[in-house]
């Protein structure tokens, strides 16, 4: 499986919110750091 | 999330944006957001696009993903990546705020 690798770009990637609205990690750059977290479940 | 939810401001002002994935649907995550006023983005990803690529680890015992977190700068570099072996291995938000401070202060090129 693969991993992201410290200190690279970090993979791009686009997909709606919940809302509809498109995010893509590529929106951020040069404005904000992202803590991206990857959620297991929320039960 | 709880836990990142009491710190949001904290993130907010060191111009972190929090963005949470998932597996579950649109309507599991609103319904989550709005019970817990959640600030965050919220990103359902049934097909796992984001979760493969970011490979999320699946412990096949416990039949879930564990927790992941990735802090990426704002030149779109990852500096801190951790895959969490257990449901409750989640680094503490003063962990992630200190290296958030030394990423901010370190002056990495933007572009």
């Amino acid at each position: 499986m693969p991993r992201v690798s410290l200190n690279q770009i970090a993979p791009d990637f686009s997909l709606p919110d919940f809302a509809g609205n498109t995010v893509s990690l590529s929106d951020f750059r040069g404005r904000r750091n992202v803590l991206l977290v990857f959620n297991r479940t929320f039960r | 999330m709880a836990q990142l939810r009491h710190d949001y401001t904290r993130f907010k002002e060191r111009d972190v944006e929090v963005v949470v994935a998932g597996p579950e649907d649109a309507g599991t995550f609103a319904e989550y957001w709005q019970d817990h006023s959640l600030p965050f983005v919220g990103l359902p990803d049934p097909t796992f696009s984001v979760l493969k690529l970011y490979g999320q680890e699946v412990n096949l015992f416990k039949l879930g993903r564990m927790p992941a977190q990735v802090l990426i700068d704002k030149a779109g570099v990852a500096r801190f990546v951790h895959y969490g072996h257990s449901m409750s291995d989640i680094p503490s938000n003063e962990e992630i705020l200190a290296l958030v401070d030394e990423v901010n202060s370190s002056g990495a090129p933007v572009t």
